[in-house]
């Protein structure tokens, strides 16, 4: 920075006059996400809008759907975003051994909430419940299945992200992506909250 | 860069709340109340959840307010997107 | 991307990796900017030809077409386009003009050019992310041109693959020309949203030091929000196309009431995008004007914070008007009279903008330069499309103009007259400064003249077709009786049209030549006072030799006192004359 600059206090960057704050890699996922809510909107309002919009007959989702096994599998899903704050935090205080547990922990939950999934859907078709199968099997496994496309997106990038912790990348104060996958994590838990309730409860 | 200066919130305590907010809501299916209950019930507790979430997990709460607003901007579109189209088949 | 060998001043490195990764797989922007240049000049052109045989068969209904005979029996038995044919080109020619052309040579070569070197910064936020923006346009360019071949031929629903037309393969006989188009839209959208995300993350987070928010250059401004736009609108898109895709390969029933689904939610969900897409059309388009005109009137531009409000508010607008094209479609009256108020509104910010461009010209010293010249024929152009835009919003105005040529025109006039005008405003300005050559001026004016007077020749008395009920996408207007008495005014047009394609020719021809044997140029030829001009032609990997600092506004034209009359935006203003301001 030039003299003049910062005898003015003239900054760039990230702390430039209007900036958000943020550091950009965590700035950029947030605008992401930002996306995906839209996308996410698209899907789920088109469920909102053909089940109570249009007086489509639709059944009691209870009588189709397994609601006990979901409930725990959602919990499951819960549990691994704990798991990766507790990664997040690991990493900040530089506790390598920390950080890499608890990547491990996030993804055998996102890969047990990943296959639980998998094994409903087969029993669904066994049971003759299809995309086809009227409104709510179109939009059931569209919205859930792209929830589930993007929890797999997940876990292959928590996998990916883990190996590099085995290799040290994030010691040393380089937290940053730990943080910023964490995000996506925590987001892809959030839809999975709203779509629990609004797909399989009400 | 922004790791503020607050105390780490208590993750645990977070996810015990979750975690009962969970059973309430498959408990409240099972209850069988008046339809209308039901829902606003189940929507309060989703969306409970999801602040949960978004607070604490994804540190939105310790966030400059700027961002806040950023991640807010999708909210009301999204509203504007289902409540327009509702009203256009439902009728006002 | 790693520096390897000796590292120069500041940013800059030596750059010194394989060809393919400098210039193929590239994550510098400024590659990116130009490789985008290239793919959507390409899809240009096939738009342009797309656009021809229409306006052949509507010219010369059941006549054969000029290499006509090149064409499958099946698709044009005796050189003339089939009924299928002739729908099929009209789709295709607006998805191609709407998401191959003009998106990416307004935002994939602008936004990816301009925004680090006007900011200051050395690259955007996310090179590797930018690099695959521009690398998933491929697949995405190759399956839609794919479909154009496919058995059961290309798309015949229109740009806007309206259901149930759109899904009902057994009716239409495209099944596999729409899947592909809706995959291709899928993975377009990918490319789009990967750069946003850089846009904004860059604008909001890598400004130079003394780079404020109000002191962003309005082209700047207008890709930002432009990025805002597509953040948040093309992902309903992406979901409303893959239920479309799904009812199509894997027996879903979304948009088919056959099976209890519903087409109007197609368009509902459709033309929330589809709104602020065209929006997403014609602010970065708005952005260059703005530049160009404030350097070629050698003056300010006028009411800058009201500029940036003005697009800031129209972006908003932009959410709440999309009923607007499905006034037609038997919706809530109550809905539709929402949407009629916020449609007017939207007009506000608009004309705002209109009348700071005229308030900058006004007493300039203007130069006609080519860029100029573009720029100037934008807002005048726009100004027309806006007007015809107005009488749409109205809805008992726009049950009976609806679905008609007065649309087509109304269409043409801001994305034509307003878009394409200011894009090539914009790469005649830029040229130089993008290939160390500057486009001839001689060859630029000529190429300025034809494309204007063909272009109003072709599309102004479209407004007349319209307002006379010649509806949009038929195949043959003289099977009509009332319309037969308007049909020398399609041939007019037809052969104003061809005029026009062929004026593009000076254009390609112009670039062709400067590439291959042009005289290089200044390193600031057009005197201007952006950032990118203070460094070489082309800039340098890194762009600036250290961060620069600014300290003014970006439009210093003929400040009172100064040297020059313009002001690089990292030099101070000069002390105020005595007795001044």
């Amino acid at each position: 920075m030039t003299a003049h600059a910062a005898a003015h206090g003239m900054v760039g960057g990230e702390r430039a006059q209007g900036a958000v704050g943020v550091h950009t890699q965590k700035l950029g996922m947030w605008v992401f996400l930002v996306s995906e809510v839209m996308f996410f909107t698209a899907l789920i309002g088109s469920y909102i809008i053909l089940r109570w919009g249009t007086g489509a007959e639709w059944p009691e989702p209870r009588t189709v759907l397994a609601i006990p096994v979901t409930a725990v599998n959602t919990f499951i899903l819960i549990c691994s975003s704990v798991s990766m704050v507790k990664a997040y935090a690991a990493a900040v205080k530089d506790d390598q051994a920390g950080l890499k547990r608890w990547l491990l922990a996030t993804v055998v939950g996102g890969a047990t909430f990943v296959s639980v999934q998998a094994f409903e859907y087969h029993h669904l078709v066994e049971k003759g419940f299809l995309p086809g199968s009227g409104l709510f099997g179109a939009t059931f496994y569209t919205m859930t299945g792209f929830h589930g496309f993007h929890v797999t997106c997940g876990v292959l990038s928590m996998i990916w992200v883990t190996i590099r912790a085995f290799r040290g990348k994030y010691a040393g104060g380089k937290f940053q992506g730990i943080e910023t996958i964490g995000l996506y994590w925590h987001f892809v838990d959030l839809v999975w909250i709203i779509l629990f309730t609004i797909v399989y409860l009400i | 860069m922004e790791t503020a200066e607050h105390k780490a919130p208590n993750y645990i305590a977070v996810w015990a709340a979750l975690a009962v907010l969970t059973v309430v809501e498959v408990a409240v299916v099972y209850l069988h109340l008046p339809r209308r209950l039901t829902v606003v019930s189940l929507v309060f507790l989703a969306l409970w959840k999801a602040m949960l979430v978004a607070l604490y997990f994804m540190h939105l709460r310790f966030e400059p307010k700027r961002l806040l607003y950023v991640v807010l901007a999708p909210l009301p579109l999204a509203v504007i997107l289902v409540v327009g189209v509702m009203h256009g088949f439902r009728g006002p | 991307m790693t520096a390897a060998g000796t590292a120069l001043p500041g940013h800059l490195h030596v750059d010194d990796r394989s060809f393919v990764r400098k210039y193929v797989f590239s994550t510098d922007h400024k590659i990116i900017g130009i490789q985008f240049l290239f793919l959507s000049l390409f899809f240009l052109l096939v738009g342009g030809l797309l656009a021809m045989g229409i306006r052949w068969q509507l010219g010369f209904p059941g006549q054969p077409m000029p290499l006509g005979g090149w064409l499958p029996e099946g698709v044009a038995p005796g050189g003339v386009v089939s009924p299928k044919t002739y729908i099929g080109l009209v789709t295709m020619h607006g998805t191609f003009m709407i998401f191959f052309a003009v998106m990416p040579l307004l935002v994939g070569v602008f936004a990816n050019y301009l925004i680090p070197l006007k900011i200051g910064a050395p690259d955007m936020a996310f090179p590797r992310l930018n690099m695959w923006s521009f690398w998933l346009m491929i697949p995405s360019g190759l399956l839609m041109l794919a479909s154009l071949f496919v058995l059961g031929g290309m798309s015949v629903a229109g740009w806007t693959v309206y259901a149930p037309l759109s899904n009902s393969p057994d009716y239409t006989g495209v099944h596999l020309g729409q899947q592909l188009w809706c995959l291709s839209i899928v993975i377009f959208g990918a490319s789009s949203l990967l750069g946003s995300v850089n846009y904004i993350t860059t604008v909001i987070n890598l400004r130079a030091p003394g780079m404020t928010w109000f002191r962003l250059p309005l082209s700047v401004w207008a890709l930002f929000i432009t990025a805002v736009l597509a953040i948040l609108a093309v992902p309903v898109l992406a979901g409303a196309v893959i239920m479309l895709f799904f009812d199509q390969t894997i027996g879903t029933h979304f948009y088919l009431p056959a099976g209890g689904g519903q087409p109007l939610m197609w368009q509902h969900l459709f033309w929330f995008f589809g709104h602020p897409e065209v929006y997403i059309l014609i602010l970065p388009a708005m952005g260059i004007a703005s530049d160009v005109i404030a350097n070629g009137a050698r003056k300010p531009i006028f009411g800058y914070a009201s500029m940036v409000w003005a697009m800031i508010g129209i972006a908003f607008l932009g959410f709440i008007v999309w009923g607007h094209h499905m006034f037609q479609s038997g919706m809530n009256p109550t809905l539709a009279s929402a949407f009629m108020v916020s449609t007017i509104v939207i007009a506000v910010p608009s004309a705002i903008k209109v009348f700071n461009w005229l308030g900058t010209m006004w007493r300039g010293s203007i130069h006609f330069t080519t860029p100029m010249l573009n720029a100037i024929a934008f807002v005048s152009m726009f100004i027309i499309g806006g007007l015809s835009g107005i009488f749409m919003a109205s809805t008992p105005v726009d049950m009976y103009i609806h679905g008609t040529y007065f649309i087509v025109a109304h269409i043409h006039y801001v994305l034509f007259g307003g878009s394409l005008f200011a894009v090539y405003a914009g790469i005649y300005f830029w040229f130089p400064k993008m290939f160390g050559k500057q486009l001839d001026e001689r060859l630029g004016k000529v190429h300025f003249a034809l494309t204007f007077v063909f272009y109003n020749l072709t599309f102004f008395p479209m407004h007349i077709l319209g307002l006379g009920g010649e509806m949009r996408r038929i195949y043959d207007p003289t099977v009509y009786e009332y319309l037969r008495p308007m049909q020398p005014i399609n041939v007019f047009i037809s052969v104003s049209a061809f005029a026009l394609f062929l004026a593009q020719l000076v254009f390609a021809w112009n670039i062709v030549r400067t590439l291959a044997r042009g005289k290089k140029a200044d390193i600031n030829p057009w005197r201007d006072c952006g950032l990118e001009w203070t460094v070489p032609s082309p800039p340098p990997h890194g762009n600036f030799e250290t961060t620069p600092t600014v300290y003014h506004g970006p439009y210093e034209f003929s400040v009172p006192g100064a040297a020059q009359d313009y002001l690089p935006v990292n030099q101070p203003l000069p002390p105020v004359p005595e007795g001044r301001r």
